[in-house]
């Protein structure tokens, strides 16, 4: 082993900078297909360790990035980097260390899910007695118990994304690519699915990607958000920093929403209908006392009353909605 | 006008029981499908779209069957789920062909209609081989809409796209409903179920398990104890004043504030403001924790 990445003594906790250095860099990233089409176009982000949500646009260059990163593409100009190694020099040495599951439907049908994530095991360069016992451990872990002797052919949808899932714990890797993870699943499959994603992610300290359209997902499971868009990045932050409260105040009551808009702009309020609420914007303290008040006269059944928070989702929005959220 | 109604249908495969025995009524506005894997949720679209007959049971649209009953493809437009889309045609060809194939009296107008509504203009011109999966979404949608149909259903019709082509989706489901038309769809998002639509049909195991608005059908689950999050200005205070009412069964004070825990959301939403200004305390969040559709799907395949 080189000797600078030694680990430390185990009494020590690791150095800062091991710990806070990017698991995926990129730097001015730009892939070009045949026929002039710009997949990637001068992409340059960093990838914090802890669970990170990528998003973007069908076409935006999710695929093309993740395969760079795995080191089947050569890009055209620029460099990335996984876990400190060069993508286009290290590719194989990278693929030793990430744990891939891909998006579309890739499992032999023939052949049980015991077998398919032992030659998995065995493909990460496990010995044969090694790959059996991660194989049995991974599989245990995604909750495939009994079924895992049965041929992937006959699963369910949730148990071959399940399936999926394990070969890319079987390497024991410090870095998951999941693209797509929850496609196709039923609302209990989802969240079973995202509870087994952050377990992996707080359980095992591994650095985990998931590429996702679904927004609410990312924000239930994820510490970070790299957004890209026509190849380029279109922003990289904390979730939270997307999910702020704002100074829009959302009241709810059961009935009387007109009656209420009309007490409170009595009382210098003005609120405005959105759907089912009223938006109320926060000026001081004294507001929430004029909605209580205002409810209260009326006699109405309040059911919610909070600050509205961001969403993700104003990323990709640029209607008067978003803009009013602000 | 009652736009689709199915009365004590079942439906089954050899002995496989895909639908049973299932009475549901789905008028204009929006609607949405949900249940788990196996459900049943495809085998009832497919039977009011006229491609199944029902095994047993009255299922109408209008007022006529749909099985054996073209004349509905008039009025009806279907997204399957599967990509049912010719790859070697270009888009603006598919929905043509399309439109052709219901004989309207514009074809080509109604194509570049319909293809405007999903915002596929650009797009339009290159063949269906080259598209995402969300393109070809939205070519599907394109096709089930290019003669104007009262009835719309979509099997999962946001999969596979991306957030802006969702909210686009999300957009489009809400005027069409707020036209007038009956709009069904089934989806496992049940976030965008939500925003999109409160009236739901929820199948579980090939039976009806609820329909109707899922906040109605949350109230009716009384042995669910309603669950809020409050923020005051004296948590202490309130709390005390709280478990003090009948309404209430449980109150706890914790650092996040105050959970109540209440079997009549109704009286408690009643009260809740007015015990507040007469203790004299801010309320600063009122949050209802168990309200939401995920919350209420949950409850539903749980019994």
């Amino acid at each position: 082993m080189d000797p600078s990445h030694a680990p430390p003594a185990a009494s020590e906790a690791p150095p800062a900078h091991v710990i806070d250095a990017p698991v995926i860099e990129t730097r001015a990233l730009t892939m070009i297909y045949p026929g002039d089409v710009t997949a990637l176009d001068g992409l340059t982000v960093d990838f914090a360790p802890g669970v990170t949500g990528l998003v973007g646009a069908n076409g935006a260059g999710k695929s093309t990035l993740i395969k760079i990163l795995l080191g089947l593409l050569t890009p055209a100009r620029g460099r990335a980097a996984v876990l400190g190694r060069d993508c286009a020099t290290e590719g194989q040495r990278i693929r030793t260390l990430i744990g891939y599951m891909p998006e579309h439907d890739c499992l032999p049908a023939d052949v049980s899910a015991t077998e398919f994530v032992t030659h998995m095991g065995r493909m990460s360069g496990l010995p044969a007695t090694a790959a059996r016992e991660r194989a049995a451990e991974s599989l245990r872990h995604v909750g495939l118990h009994e079924e895992r002797y049965r041929q992937v052919g006959t699963y369910s949808t949730g148990m071959k994304q399940r399936v999926k899932l394990a070969q890319a714990l079987v390497g024991d890797p410090r870095l998951l690519l999941l693209d797509e993870p929850t496609n196709g699943l039923d609302p209990a499959g989802r969240r079973a699915m995202l509870e087994l994603i952050a377990r992996i992610g707080a359980e095992f300290g591994i650095s985990i990607v998931v590429a996702s359209h679904l927004l609410g997902e990312i924000e239930r499971i994820c510490d970070h958000l790299v957004a890209i868009e026509g190849g380029r990045l279109l922003r990289a932050d904390t979730i939270s920093s997307f999910t702020q409260a704002s100074q829009t105040l959302v009241i709810e009551v059961e009935d009387g929403t007109a009656a209420l808009r009309d007490e409170l702009s009595r009382r210098g309020l003005a609120a405005r209908t959105y759907q089912r609420s009223l938006l109320v914007p926060v000026g001081g303290g004294d507001v929430y006392d004029v909605v209580r008040d205002s409810v209260a006269a009326l006699g109405l059944p309040l059911s919610r009353m909070e600050q509205r928070r961001h969403q993700i989702e104003e990323l990709f929005r640029d209607d008067v909605e978003a803009a009013d959220a602000r | 006008m009652t736009a689709i109604e199915l009365r004590n249908v079942s439906r089954w495969y050899g002995n496989v029981v895909a639908v049973n025995d299932v009475t549901m009524t789905i008028g204009p506005g929006v609607t949405g499908l949900l249940g788990p894997n196996g459900a049943g949720k495809s085998t009832i679209l497919h039977m009011i779209a006229g491609f199944l007959q029902p095994s047993r049971g009255e299922l109408v649209v209008g007022s006529r069957p749909s099985w054996q009953n073209p004349a509905i493809y008039r009025r009806l437009g279907l997204v399957p789920e599967r990509d049912s889309v010719y790859a070697f045609l270009t888009g603006e060809q598919f929905v043509l062909a399309t439109a052709k194939l219901h004989e309207l009296a514009d074809p080509g107008a109604a194509a570049l209609r319909a293809i405007a509504m999903t915002d596929m203009a650009d797009a339009a011109g290159r063949r269906v081989a080259t598209y995402s999966k969300g393109m070809r979404q939205r070519i599907k949608v394109a096709a089930a809409l290019v003669h104007d149909p009262e009835i719309i259903l979509l099997d999962e019709p946001f999969n596979g796209m991306d957030p802006r082509q969702r909210i686009h989706m999300m957009e489009l489901l809400g005027k069409l409903g707020a036209e007038g038309r009956v709009i069904l769809f089934s989806s496992h998002v049940l976030e965008e179920v939500e925003r999109l639509s409160g009236t739901i049909q929820v199948m579980v195991a090939g039976r009806l398990a609820a329909s109707g608005d899922f906040r109605a059908i949350r109230r009716l689950m009384t042995s669910r104890p309603h669950v809020f999050l409050i923020r005051s200005s004296d948590d202490r205070r309130l709390a005390a004043a709280l478990i003090g009412r009948p309404e209430v069964a449980a109150v706890e004070l914790g650092p996040a504030g105050l959970q109540v825990r209440t079997s009549d959301f109704g009286a408690f939403c009643a009260q809740i403001a007015v015990l507040a200004r007469d203790s004299g305390i801010r309320l600063r969040e009122l949050l209802p924790t168990d309200e939401s559709l995920e919350s209420v799907f949950g409850y539903l395949i749980a019994n």
